[in-house]
């Protein structure tokens, strides 16, 4: 019973963890957004892994893109490679990406100290960073890092800004733990390549998602003359991602709810063995209350009582361990939670409920015994 | 007081059908002290149950002052038991864990309303049996004629008419005994219609009256 209720608040809560997860998902993606990966990204343990060929994006398909597909309001591209970072004598490895200023746009990237980094310095490829906050926690500590020189790989970069904190994504990658610096400085100065990864596009409004999708596709598949090969880039629009992250989030909460509706179920037949003890123990207690004036109704409700009490006991606890567990858990596990008030009391209504139930046959047992045989019961 | 009329009791828990009372006609005036005697398995308890509406007969007539009891219905029957009749048992049936006052006053939570006076009533009836220092102990700390003078508290918490006592002083020393029968004499003496069903003959001697049962069939009635 007391697993039961747990069970079902701890579920409600990360159900609508998750909710709110999706919707914060949805809100610091930026939104309306088409996400070209270069290559074929498939999901190798819940994680996008992006496939070994990534020679396939270049600059000029997001300019293309920007050109010929109308309903596209902004397309910011991007590439990255995990280096080594140092200032003075802390050192990390982290993501470095390379994007336009274009990217701070579309993805609602903001900086809480400093600035993000112009088109001019773009264009320049000029050695700057904007850091993000586990960046700037791990290398300076207290310290504000902007206007101080870090180096990545050999190379020296200003810090011109510090991201505002952003959690984990979707797919589990800490969106803090990165530095964000211009596209030109990271394919001319670090990695030189020709090539792109990732294209983030943003649509006009939400409805042309699907048709700028088939859009951009065609535009692509032309412009690598893929012919009748298939596509050398994945591009994934942002309701089929939401579409994906609800359904996992649907699977977790029929997952607990199987598990609570199990232990509800074990949780009442325990309280039907009880009140059936009970029941066998306390005959000539029924008996003596018969005698001195209790109709079988009363007895009913006395033993109706008794049950809706145990399983409230039950669903007390479960409800409070729940809550315990949930707090626990998003305190521990950095799980986005939320407690819900509702569900605890729903799990706590359930538990009465299941009760009631499971306790009406000891009840109407107890109620049928007459008051001569109960009273001679040994 | 109390009228019965060619009442009969069968069993028929086995398939064979068990007749326990037979043919019984009798009367019970109020404010009588009436023994029912007889050995064991002679349908004397069975007699008392069914005169204290806690079970029916098979077949026969019964009428408790002056209203018939045969018809009425299980709820009927419980609002009466709880107004007009008491029971005392030879296992004193007490709830343990609870006091002896909490014990007095549970046939009041089966009554209409609950008095408001129910605790004095409660101390009340506890003096009247000699335990008005013992009000607040549990039933389980009283020792066996302490827990029977509460059970006889218990049967006058609601001024009953009758009160029936099956073997009261059964599961007692001599010394309890005596006690339990003083305060049904005293009982008797205030004008409460006493009913008590036992195989001592010197406990009925106490009564008006001794109805003695054998198979099932009132066999003698004696005055001693």
């Amino acid at each position: 019973m007391t697993i039961g209720v747990a069970s079902v608040v701890v579920m409600v809560s990360m159900g609508r963890g998750a909710q709110k997860h999706i919707l914060d998902m949805i809100h610091n993606m930026g939104t309306n957004l088409i996400v070209v990966n270069a290559g074929q990204v498939t999901l190798v343990g819940g994680r996008e892994r992006q496939a070994a060929i990534v020679t396939t994006l270049r600059p000029a398909d997001v300019t293309a893109i920007a050109e010929h597909v109308v309903s596209v309001a902004d397309a910011a591209p991007e590439t990255s490679r995990s280096m080594n970072v140092r200032w003075e004598s802390e050192n990390m490895k982290t993501d470095i990406v390379g994007v336009t200023p274009a990217a701070f746009r579309i993805r609602k990237i903001e900086t809480k100290v400093g600035r993000i980094f112009n088109s001019f310095e773009n264009d320049s490829a000029q050695r700057v960073a904007v850091i993000g906050s586990v960046i700037a926690e791990t290398l300076f500590h207290d310290e504000n890092p902007v206007g101080h020189q870090i180096r990545i790989g050999l190379a020296p970069f200003e810090v011109v800004g510090v991201m505002t904190t952003k959690g984990v994504d979707a797919t589990g990658v800490d969106r803090d733990d990165r530095i964000l610096i211009p596209l030109e400085t990271i394919m001319r100065r670090l990695v030189r390549t020709f090539f792109i990864q990732k294209i983030h596009i943003q649509v006009k409004n939400f409805d042309k998602l699907n048709s700028a999708e088939a859009e951009i596709r065609n535009l692509l598949r032309e412009r690598h003359r893929l012919g009748d090969k298939p596509d050398d880039f994945t591009i994934q629009n942002q309701a089929t991602i939401v579409e994906t992250e609800k359904e996992a989030t649907r699977t977790l909460t029929i997952l607990v709810g199987s598990i609570a509706s199990i232990s509800l179920l074990v949780g009442g037949i325990g309280i039907l063995a009880v009140m059936l003890t009970a029941f066998r123990e306390r005959r000539k207690e029924i008996g003596l209350r018969r005698a001195v004036g209790a109709r079988r109704s009363d007895i009913r409700t006395q033993f109706l009582l008794e049950s809706l009490i145990f399983a409230g006991l039950g669903g007390f606890f479960g409800a409070f361990f729940g809550i315990l567990f949930t707090i626990l858990a998003s305190a521990l596990g950095g799980w986005n939670i939320i407690i819900s008030w509702v569900a605890t009391f729903f799990g706590f209504a359930l538990s009465a409920v299941v009760g009631l139930i499971f306790g009406i046959y000891p009840a109407s047992k107890a109620a049928r015994l007459e008051p001569i045989e109960a009273l001679r019961s040994e | 007081m109390i009228k019965a009329n060619k009442i009969e009791k069968t069993y028929s828990k086995t398939a064979i059908l068990t007749p326990v009372l037979n043919d019984i006609t009798l009367s019970i005036q109020k404010g009588e002290y009436v023994a029912i005697m007889g050995t064991s398995g002679s349908g004397k308890s069975t007699l008392m149950y069914i005169l204290g509406c806690l079970d029916k007969p098979t077949k026969g007539e019964l009428e408790l002052d002056g209203v018939d009891v045969y018809g009425m219905d299980d709820d009927a029957l419980s609002a009466l038991r709880n107004k007009k009749i008491g029971f005392v048992f030879q296992q004193f049936f007490l709830l343990e864990r609870t006091t002896a006052l909490d014990n007095v006053l549970l046939p009041l939570i089966y009554a209409n309303k609950y008095p408001d006076d129910a605790l004095q009533r409660g101390r009340k009836v506890l003096a009247q049996v000699g335990l008005e220092d013992r009000v607040e102990y549990l039933a389980n700390e009283l020792s066996g004629g302490q827990q029977q003078r509460v059970a006889i508290a218990r049967a006058l918490i609601n001024d009953p008419d009758v009160i029936f006592a099956d073997e009261p002083t059964g599961n007692l020393d001599s010394q309890s005994t005596a006690e339990i029968l003083d305060i049904l004499g005293h009982l008797h003496q205030e004008g409460r219609t006493i009913i008590i069903v036992t195989h001592d003959r010197t406990v009925a001697n106490h009564a008006q009256r001794i109805l003695e049962l054998k198979d099932g069939r009132i066999a003698e009635i004696k005055n001693p």
